[in-house]
């Protein structure tokens, strides 16, 4: 399975957080924000235009040096997140 | 006509009712305005169709002045904002939480020191290295304003809670409550990282605390003392 951001999302630093906000015309549908920490940064980055969950576990394993298990959790409740909040979906 | 708000020279339009509520920021020198609140850009399609003339007016003014503002190492803070002891302290929080009714809490226990000057939409400016709130015509329903500026102490959001509890939120905790009490619904991404860079700024100097609290005047000392780090006025 893979997921992919919507469009009209933008990524943001201020200090060290960083934040998702929607821009122009998603914003009138987007009624927030998401705070990311680094793991998020990186995952956001990763998925960029499309990739497979599967790809995005091996990505997460290798810069963070996690275990499978521990990756995959992660993976998932960060995508599910994102589609939970309407700035990205699934395809198959 | 022109009128000195946040230190920016503005020219509004008089009609909707702005003329009164903005008499207080009347300037009579003749100058350049840096901001021109231009009435055929007011939508009445954003609001409800029994939108009246006046309310329309005074929203739309607000949100062009707001947009305006980023420009100016500024922006609001959707607060109410009580001066004491020559400091200005803003209560944030959604409508219907309690920014007003924790001001006038001030107001009761501090007496006629404690000065609400900007009972909803406080501007914050950044000026020589301090950062300032100032009174504006866009001040909430109640129309509680004073043509003031006033270095800010500290932002507290507030929350309703059983028990009075108060501290101090980290930086992304912030960013997260800061921004949705804000312009964050940007057409134009300019302006959000205009936005971006001023929050950033303000948050390497300006303490942030989150006030879980009953509306009762022991909530507004625990703010009080919290935030001044005094133990009394």
């Amino acid at each position: 399975m893979k997921i992919k951001l919507k469009d009209g999302f933008v990524l943001r630093q201020i200090a060290d957080t960083w934040v998702v906000m929607a821009i122009g015309e998603t914003m009138m549908d987007f009624n927030g924000m998401i705070t990311l920490n680094e793991t998020g940064m990186f995952l956001w980055k990763a998925v960029g235009e499309g990739e497979e969950l599967s790809a995005l576990v091996s990505s997460l394993m290798m810069e963070y040096n996690v275990a499978k298990e521990q990756a995959e959790a992660d993976v998932k409740e960060f995508c599910d997140k994102l589609v939970e909040i309407g700035c990205a979906e699934y395809i198959a | 006509m022109l009128y000195k708000i946040a230190d920016l020279f503005a020219e509004i339009p008089e009609t909707g009712g702005l003329a009164s509520r903005c008499r207080d920021y009347l300037y009579t020198e003749n100058v350049q305005p840096n901001i021109v609140i231009k009435e055929e850009l007011y939508n009445p399609s954003k609001y409800s169709p029994m939108i009246s003339a006046n309310n329309l007016a005074y929203m739309e003014s607000g949100r062009q002045f707001c947009a305006h503002l980023l420009e100016y190492s500024g922006f609001y803070l959707h607060s109410s904002a009580v001066a004491l002891n020559g400091e200005a302290y803003l209560f944030s929080a959604n409508s219907g939480v309690g920014k007003s009714t924790h001001t006038r809490l001030w107001q009761s226990v501090f007496g006629e020191e404690a000065k609400v000057f900007n009972d909803d939409k406080p501007a914050l400016r950044l000026i020589d290295d301090i950062w300032y709130a100032y009174g504006t015509p866009w001040c909430g329903k109640d129309g509680i304003n004073i043509n003031m500026r006033v270095p800010i102490r500290a932002i507290c959001f507030l929350k309703r809670a059983e028990e009075n509890k108060i501290r101090k939120l980290n930086q992304a905790e912030a960013i997260q409550r800061i921004l949705p009490q804000t312009i964050y619904r940007f057409k134009k991404i300019d302006h959000l990282d205009l936005l971006f860079g001023h929050l950033e700024k303000l948050l390497r100097v300006i303490p942030i605390y989150e006030l879980e609290n009953k509306p009762e005047p022991e909530a507004a000392l625990l703010s009080y003392r919290t935030m001044s780090g005094k133990d009394q006025i």
